[in-house]
């Protein structure tokens, strides 16, 4: 199989996602390629936040104006996944007064509004907070579900006409003389190879920037760094709460639907598929952050996760915080004389819309198109549709009807139905695309209960397909989870995994070898 | 104030043997739980070790094992004491509903993850399990039940699965519980043996998620094979447990005819400890703090999941006693990088060390409290759960913590 398009994007986060709906709007047709499934690139390891761009405004202020702008702009278009919650910067005695002011002063230049609020107010508003704070600020701070973002913008980009190969890799750029002229991919689950012309390869990787580029013999300055975040078990506020003091590790915890996470730290990255979260990192996550909310000390944790930010390298500097959090559109036929091929890397979640908007701009130019950008006036298709907790207990009473109400997941409130549909939509590969879509495994046993249900559903489709059952499945989930839940195993999670343990390694006898069969070993 | 011979602390397994052992010696004898255990949880067969392979001879077996496992708990009673406190056990559940191991050694029995699962003592209710082959077996699932995946089981078991659906009774969404009282009633069990019997295809056995009944689970059994003529069993699913809570169920009735006097739902929260002593523990009783005086106590409240030891960030410990806990040097190595691995992670074998009479010890071996002894999971030295050891460990050292106890 060959395939050929106009433009051949690589990477299925925020970035690449936005560019497909954005070229679809303008008419322009895609095929956009991801070598695991959308939301597996920082797009979904990040922390969530809605930034208002007031954490940068102080350092870098076109970054700060960048971030209000796009905020207003998802506000009107994606409203569904955003929740608006609104931010605190707390100040504690150590922070003093003086950064407070600077803070405010710079936000205003940057157009953020911003309120000041006495220490009482603020923990009227935030009780939990320390009482030690001696002031705060608001900010319009938000909270965004970059899960139901990216597979929305495809959602919508694939009704005009774009189309995406997931679990597909790329493993070679073809190059014609001073020219690229496509990609050599590969599935990574059938592990059939087949190429891919294109007029136009977009670089959409992110972190994996350089992987990509390499394969045409180039590179670029980015730094790489590793920024690990915890999952809490209950909401610790209801708005975002940052330190109200210069960015640095461990200084904001954004609510998330019925969570909070907790980030984040900074560390040079050198593997870029390897995001242990280590026992010191969430050790300085629980005791920096409890200052602010001191609760945090006896919380429980559900899971830890880390996401590879690229930082590009606009100047040389010491401390990776200090590197420019904008973003680069790089056109490698000026930069580096290869003809149809371009990067766009680094930036934030927020930006991903304006990052979108400028790959497609330069696309319209090359082709010699005049079509304007559409995504910031088009809302996304799910607009109105809400997707958090309250919502899905409302849907479960009123549109489910009771018969029908098999609960997959009890702490989420994740109907069988909903893995149904998405079964039915047939795009999904893998059992971790069904958890991307879902909120199953997010909740407080991780999964523990509710992925061997899932596994029920889908046996009973393998069964009707004829195919085998698979235990695989099942330990491949475990092991997974426990990546993210190892790092936070103490305390009341401790008890959790225990259960877990017993039931899985205990009861179910699942081991490192490949089960027994019931003929097997027995007279 | 009243004063006991016996206080045990936890109602699993352990302390529940223990309460027994020491009201069948005569003894007067309190017993606190916070919970109901986590035999309700997990509890289904005995498991005693199951490394030995299915087959072979569990004394023997046992016995060599013992001999490359010195510190084990087992190793303070060796085969004879393990062997004399499960007759004990056996001997609690009189027929119809009796545990019996199949030959002499452990057997297989199928699971609700479709695996098969080494064990030891077997209730009546699933001994046809432990025969069973993909040829001869049907797996019945109860469609809406979803604790218990039919289609998981008969396709990793690979042999025959049907999912019924019994729209007169609403099966949506039961637990467990509730299907087990169903079951306890008459029309239902044989509604469903009807059912089966229309899906049958020349079976010989059927297997069946493990609710069947609280009260008589043996009548089910019957009632089933009657209708379908096949052998039934049932099959260990997630929590809770129907098996387990029977058990439960029957060593509570049982202390209580004997005149054992039974806490549930309060924590201990305290104990005075005078001169090497435990003078008395504190129960927490809003707005009350109580105080119970013994003679003796057995401390079987069980690892992590009961209670009996906690963690921190930092540092693993033994809330009530304050009791050294052996442990891994910090949190980095409790656990393994991956959760599957042939050796079980290191904090497993975490817990309470004790001298042979199973009295908890400091680093220097010196016993810390004369009348308290630690019984079960809480114990340091083993893996129960990668063994497959649990009930074993909770039924021997239970056992011989009060034989101990109470001859001093
Ligand atoms: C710790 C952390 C916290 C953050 N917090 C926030 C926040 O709160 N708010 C915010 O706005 N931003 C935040 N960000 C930034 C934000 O997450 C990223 O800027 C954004 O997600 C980048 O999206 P992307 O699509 O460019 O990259 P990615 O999401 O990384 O997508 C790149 C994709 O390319 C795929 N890929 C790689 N190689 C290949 C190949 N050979 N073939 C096919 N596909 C390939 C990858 O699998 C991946 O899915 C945070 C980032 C980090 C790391
Ligand atoms: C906005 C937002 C909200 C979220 N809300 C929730 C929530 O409510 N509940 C919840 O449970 N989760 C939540 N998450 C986290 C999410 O479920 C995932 O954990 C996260 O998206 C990372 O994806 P993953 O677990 O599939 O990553 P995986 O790649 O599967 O990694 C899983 C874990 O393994 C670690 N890891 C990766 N590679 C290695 C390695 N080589 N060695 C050791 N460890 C490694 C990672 O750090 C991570 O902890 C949220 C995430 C975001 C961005």
């Amino acid at each position: 199989m060959d395939l050929q398009t106009e433009v051949l994007i690589i990477g299925g986060g925020a970035t690449g996602a936005g560019i497909s709906r954005d070229l679809a709007l303008r008419g322009i047709p895609s095929l956009l390629v991801e070598k695991d499934d959308f939301t597996s690139g920082a797009s979904g390891r990040n922390q969530g936040l809605l930034h208002s761009g007031a954490r940068y405004a102080v350092t870098d202020p076109e970054a700060a104006r960048e971030c209000i702008t796009e905020n207003r702009i998802l506000r009107r278009i994606a409203p569904h996944c955003i929740e608006d919650t609104g931010g605190l910067f707390v100040s504690l005695p150590e922070d003093g007064h003086e950064y407070r002011a600077n803070f405010i002063r710079a936000c205003g230049v940057a157009g953020i509004d911003t309120e000041p609020l006495s220490a009482r107010e603020a923990l009227s508003m935030e009780p939990k907070l320390s009482p030690l704070m001696i002031g705060a600020v608001q900010v319009p701070d938000g909270a965004i579900d970059p899960f139901t973002l990216v597979v929305e913008n495809a959602r919508d980009a694939e009704s005009r006409g774009a189309r995406f190969l997931l679990h597909t890799e790329v493993t070679g750029l073809i190059r014609e003389g001073l020219r690229i002229s496509g990609a050599r991919v590969k599935d990574r689950i059938t592990g059939e190879e087949f190429t891919i012309a294109a007029s136009q390869v977009i670089n959409a990787t992110g972190a994996w920037a350089n992987e990509i580029l390499s394969l045409a013999g180039l590179s670029i300055g980015i730094a790489l760094s590793k920024g690990s975040m915890l999952i809490t078990n209950t909401r610790l506020s209801e708005r975002v709460i940052n330190r109200c003091r210069p960015p640095a590790s461990g200084d904001i915890i954004v609510p998330n639907d019925t969570v909070s996470i907790l980030g984040t730290t900074s560390l040079r990255a050198e593997d870029l598929e390897n995001h242990a979260v280590t026992p010191e990192e969430v050790s300085f996550l629980v005791d920096e952050l409890s200052r602010m909310i001191p609760a945090i000390k006896g919380e429980r944790f559900t899971r830890a996760y880390a996401g590879v930010r690229p930082l590009v390298q606009t100047a040389q500097a010491g401390d990776d915080r200090e590197i420019s959090r904008g973003f680069a559109l790089i056109d490698h036929q000026s930069r580096d004389g290869l003809e149809g091929l371009i990067t766009i890397t680094g930036g934030k979640l927020i930006t991903y819309r304006l990052m979108a908007e400028k790959t497609a701009d330069f696309i319209c130019a090359r082709m010699g198109l005049h079509v304007p950008c559409l995504t910031h006036l088009q809302p996304l298709p799910g607009a109105g549709r809400g997707h958090t907790f309250q919502d899905r207990l409302l849907r479960l009473r009123h549109q489910i009807p009771a018969f029908r109400r098999e609960l997959l997941c009890d702490c989420e409130l994740v109907p069988r139905e909903a893995v149904d549909a998405i079964l039915r939509e047939g795009k999904v590969r893998e059992l971790q695309d069904i958890l991307h879509r879902t909120r199953l495994a997010k909740g407080t046993c991780q999964g523990g209960f509710c992925v061997y249900r899932l596994l029920g559903v889908l046996n009973e489709r393998r069964k009707e397909e004829g195919l085998g059952g698979s235990n695989r499945i099942l330990k491949g989930f475990l092991e997974e989870r426990w990546k993210g839940i190892r790092p936070v195993l103490w305390g009341t999670s401790l008890k959790e995994e225990e259960l877990i343990e017993s039931i899985y390694k205990g009861l179910f006898n699942l081991t490192p070898e490949e089960a027994a069969t019931a003929d097997g070993g027995h007279p | 104030m009243k004063r006991w011979d016996l206080i045990v602390i936890g109602t699993g397994l352990a302390g529940l043997t223990a309460a027994r052992t020491a009201v069948e010696m005569g003894a007067k004898v309190l017993v606190i739980g916070r919970g109901m255990g986590s035999l309700t949880l997990f509890g289904n067969t005995i498991d005693v070790l199951g490394e030995i392979p299915p087959g072979a001879d569990m004394a023997t077996g046992v016995a060599d094992w013992i001999a490359v496992h010195p510190d084990h708990p087992y190793a303070r009673m060796g085969w004879s004491g393990i062997s004399e406190a499960l007759n004990a056990f056996r001997e609690l559940f009189p027929s119809p509903y009796t545990f019996d191991s199949v030959g002499r050694g452990n057997s297989l029995v199928p699971t609700g993850a479709g695996t098969m699962r080494p064990t030891y003592l077997l209730p009546i209710t699933m001994t046809a399990g432990a025969g069973m082959s993909a040829a001869d077996t049907l797996i019945i699932g109860l469609r809406g039940f979803k604790d218990f995946q039919g289609d998981t089981v008969s396709l990793d078991l690979q042999c025959r699965g049907v999912n019924l659906s019994l729209p007169r009774y609403g099966l949506e969404g039961l637990t467990a519980l509730a299907l087990a009282r169903l079951m306890d009633e008459g029309p239902f069990r044989e509604s469903l043996g009807e059912a089966i019997r229309r899906q049958m295809a020349g079976e010989k056995r059927i297997g069946l998620p493990a609710v069947l009944g609280l009260k008589a689970p043996a009548d089910v059994l019957k009632t089933l094979e009657t209708i379908t003529g096949a052998k039934v069993f049932e099959i260990p699913m997630l929590p809770p447990s129907i098996p387990g809570t029977r058990i439960f169920h029957r060593f509570r009735e049982f202390l209580i005819a004997k005149g054992a006097t039974f806490l549930l739902g309060n924590p201990v929260i305290g104990a005075d400890v005078k001169e090497g002593r435990c003078e008395g523990i504190t129960l927490q009783n809003p707005p009350l703090l109580t105080v119970y005086r013994a003679e003796r106590y057995i401390l079987a409240t069980g690892r992590f999941l009961g209670g009996g030891i906690q963690a921190d960030r930092e540092r693993i410990s033994e809330p009530l006693f304050h009791l050294p806990v052996l442990q891994p040097e910090s949190r980095g190595e409790w656990f393994r990088e991956r959760f599957f691995q042939p050796e079980a992670h290191p904090i497993h074998r975490a817990g309470i060390v004790t001298d042979a009479e199973l009295r908890p010890v400091d680093a220097g071996g010196r016993v810390i409290l004369k009348n308290v002894r630690a019984a079960g999971s809480i114990l340091a030295h083993h893996q129960m759960i990668e063994e497959h050891s649990h009930e074993g460990i909770d039924i021997a050292t239970g056992y011989l913590a009060v034989r101990r106890a109470l001859a001093s």
